[in-house]
């Protein structure tokens, strides 16, 4: 995949470099020559460029967002399959962290502090 | 397409940092045999693939980066902070250099004549080539700037002639010091004058010559459309260095040359 990938995006630059009057007009023409992340970006670079337009995250970049824990306002714990791991730190400094599973359905609750954990669907652009 | 939930970049296998380490200990015990024996062949293997390994490697990122997109925002974030972490290696040992240096020079020993520069050493003007070899970093410090502002602003002309001439002022850097130290009054064997001069700046003019290959190496990329206006971060690691090299040359002369003489 990566390979076929490679030949082409090579083979792309090989030929524009050869006919340079061409693309040097076409290239980057608003800017002055050099091409911009939105021109030229390619692969997951250009995956995440979009997503964070669209106010995505995808690939879990940005902090996640704080939540109060409550049954009214769990924290959502976004996943790709139906479970994912938690590793509670009840108090801040705690150095002792609580890990468990959390599966899909119902909100779960850390066994040593008690805040609410709920897992949601996370989907992954392809 | 990858199928990760995370945006950093999981390497494939490569042989190029084995090949890396091989032609580091080819070139240090070939240096040493070419001092003891006078036999070059070591050096020139280790020399051969160190050669191999960069042209393999830095192809290898560029593919990876330019062409295969896995670059991502928190990649760049540590690639940038390895550039950092390194330069700061790099300054730890010259200081190691100058701490020689000036250990040397406040109390100078008897056996020098408990002066400095030492009895019998005729130092270098500092108000002669040491003055032009000031002005030459410091104005390929403003042609670098110059390049870079070019590529975030998306001007490319501009962004080709202030590169290129950064690496001219870097050759001419290289051809003034050699120069220097062909016509030097003193050597590396004159005590410990020529000792800390020489490896100080000997160690500099090497981190020159590395700088202005890594400029030159910048140059094609850019000429082939690499760069974009917000991800550049090559020509950020070459600028970044280029200009470490410049204040360590700022210190090497107000120390060694201005106040040492």
């Amino acid at each position: 995949m990566a390979a076929r990938l490679l030949l082409r995006s090579a083979f792309r630059a090989a030929t524009t470099c050869r006919a340079v009057p061409v693309p040097a007009l076409t290239r980057g023409v608003t800017t002055g020559g050099i091409p911009t992340d939105e021109e030229q970006a390619t692969g997951l670079e250009k995956q995440v460029l979009k997503s964070m337009k669209e106010g995505k995250d995808p690939y879990s970049i940005l902090k996640p967002k704080e939540y109060a824990g409550t049954k009214d306002d769990p924290h959502l714990v976004p996943s790709v399959t139906n479970k994912r791991i938690v590793g509670c730190v009840c108090e801040e400094d705690n150095t002792a962290v609580i890990w468990f599973w959390l599966h899909e359905g119902e909100a779960q609750r850390c066994p040593s502090c008690g805040s609410h954990y709920k897992l949601v669907p996370h989907e992954l652009p392809h | 397409m990858a199928h990760q939930a995370h945006a950093y970049h999981m390497v494939d296998p490569s042989p190029w940092p084995l090949t890396g380490a091989i032609s580091a200990l080819l070139m240090t015990s070939g240096l040493a045999t070419w001092f003891v024996y006078k036999t070059t062949t070591l050096l020139f293997l280790g020399t051969t693939l160190l050669l191999l390994t960069m042209f393999q490697w830095w192809r290898l990122i560029i593919r990876e980066s330019t062409f295969q997109g896995h670059h991502t925002t928190p990649v760049q974030k540590g690639l940038r902070y390895g550039m950092v972490l390194f330069i700061t290696s790099e300054v730890f040992f010259f200081i190691g250099f100058f701490w020689a240096f000036y250990h040397s020079s406040l109390a100078p020993a008897i056996e020098l004549g408990g002066l400095w520069p030492p009895t019998g050493i005729t130092p270098l003007d500092p108000f002669e080539v040491p003055l032009l070899n000031t002005a030459v970093p410091l104005a390929s410090g403003v042609t670098v700037t110059w390049a870079h502002h070019s590529i975030m602003e998306g001007a490319r002309k501009p962004a080709l002639q202030s590169l290129t001439l950064t690496v001219l002022l870097g050759l001419y850097f290289t051809a003034l010091q050699a120069m220097e130290y062909y016509e030097a009054p003193f050597t590396l064997a004159d005590g410990v004058y020529g000792c800390t001069f020489f490896v100080a700046t000997g160690f500099h003019g090497l981190h020159v010559i590395i700088g202005t290959t890594f400029s030159m190496v910048c140059l094609l990329p850019h000429t082939h459309y690499h760069f974009t206006s917000n991800h550049h971060f090559g020509f950020d690691a070459a600028a970044w260095y280029w200009h470490f090299v410049a204040v360590v040359w700022l210190f090497l002369y107000i120390s060694i040359y201005w106040w040492g003489s």
